[in-house]
């Protein structure tokens, strides 16, 4: 299955991927993104069977991204991964549509306690 | 005259509480430990011993906004903040490092613990994306929680710091008034 890794860092998302990894999920397509606006665009073109966004990002927030993906019609699972992982967050990524928030600092078991179910 | 005292002041300056009055060093401790651990590596420890910044420093900040607006800064030597970048990057790290990097690592760090610090307090806050460069200044000492770790033997400083300058303090009742009302 194709994942698209969504966040500003370079460096967290080679964090991501390299968990998703240990985590082992490791035979994986990967598609990253650098902030929101490009991941809303590689949603629609590579069409990915997850998306793992970051929130702050310039541009577009991770948030701003789902409501325009949700708002398209598009209804790929999404989830956060994300510092902000306060009671606040984790309540308006639910309401928006996120199936989960992974705070940071994360590590491979909050990556299987979460990811196990929604990658195959 | 009478002075009316409707306690208005006194209330807007409650309303603006001190840093210190919300977290403190132990949990800004146990805040930066666990993104070490997470983010740098399963051994590398923060080892809470102060000691003295070098001269060539780098820090990385974010800022939060809610009922207490401040900054979460992270100060280090430059070839520390290098060396944490290369941690970061793990066997993805370039031969060598470009500002750039140094500046995405040591500001992800940041982003993490201040996440975190923004999480621990009250209320609803935003968090800003990391800066990095030359610490932003403390604009009212009373308002800072600082906490001086070593990591890998280098020294490291986390300051929570708020952004405001300090309340004005309503000026103490005149004890010994000029005797005869003249002033200075």
């Amino acid at each position: 299955m194709k994942i698209l890794v969504a966040d500003d860092s370079r460096v967290m998302r080679q964090i991501v991927i390299r968990t998703l990894r240990q985590a082992g999920y490791d035979d994986h397509d990967i598609v990253e993104a650098e902030d929101g606006r490009d991941a809303y665009d590689k949603v629609q073109a590579e069409k990915p069977d997850l998306v793992l966004s970051d929130w702050n990002m310039p541009n577009m927030t991770g948030l701003e991204c789902l409501q325009a993906l949700r708002s398209a019609g598009s209804a790929v699972p999404f989830g956060f991964v994300t510092s902000e992982g306060s009671a606040d967050m984790r309540e308006k990524a639910a309401d928006a549509g996120a199936l989960f928030l992974i705070a940071k600092p994360f590590t491979e078991e909050t990556f299987r306690e979460n990811l196990d179910g929604v990658i195959a | 005259m009478t002075t009316l005292d409707t306690g208005e002041r006194r209330r807007s300056a409650d309303a603006r509480p001190l840093i210190t009055a919300l977290i403190d060093a132990a949990t800004v401790e146990a805040i930066a430990g666990e993104a070490w651990i997470a983010l740098v590596g399963e051994d590398e420890v923060l080892v809470p011993v102060p000691a003295e910044l070098p001269a060539d420093t780098l820090s990385a900040w974010v800022d939060v906004v809610g009922p207490w607006t401040g900054t979460v800064v992270l100060t280090t030597g430059r070839q520390t903040a290098a060396d944490l970048t290369r941690a970061l990057l793990g066997d993805a790290a370039p031969e060598m490092l470009d500002h750039e990097d140094v500046a995405d690592a040591f500001g992800e760090i940041a982003n993490v613990v201040g996440g975190n610090v923004k999480a621990a307090l009250r209320g609803s806050s935003a968090l800003s994306l990391p800066g990095v460069g030359e610490a932003p200044a403390v604009r009212n000492p009373d308002d800072v929680c600082r906490l001086e770790v070593l990591w890998r033997g280098q020294p490291l400083v986390v300051s929570v710091q708020g952004a405001l300058p300090a309340l004005p303090v309503p000026h103490p009742p005149h004890e010994n008034p000029h005797p005869n009302g003249a002033s200075l």
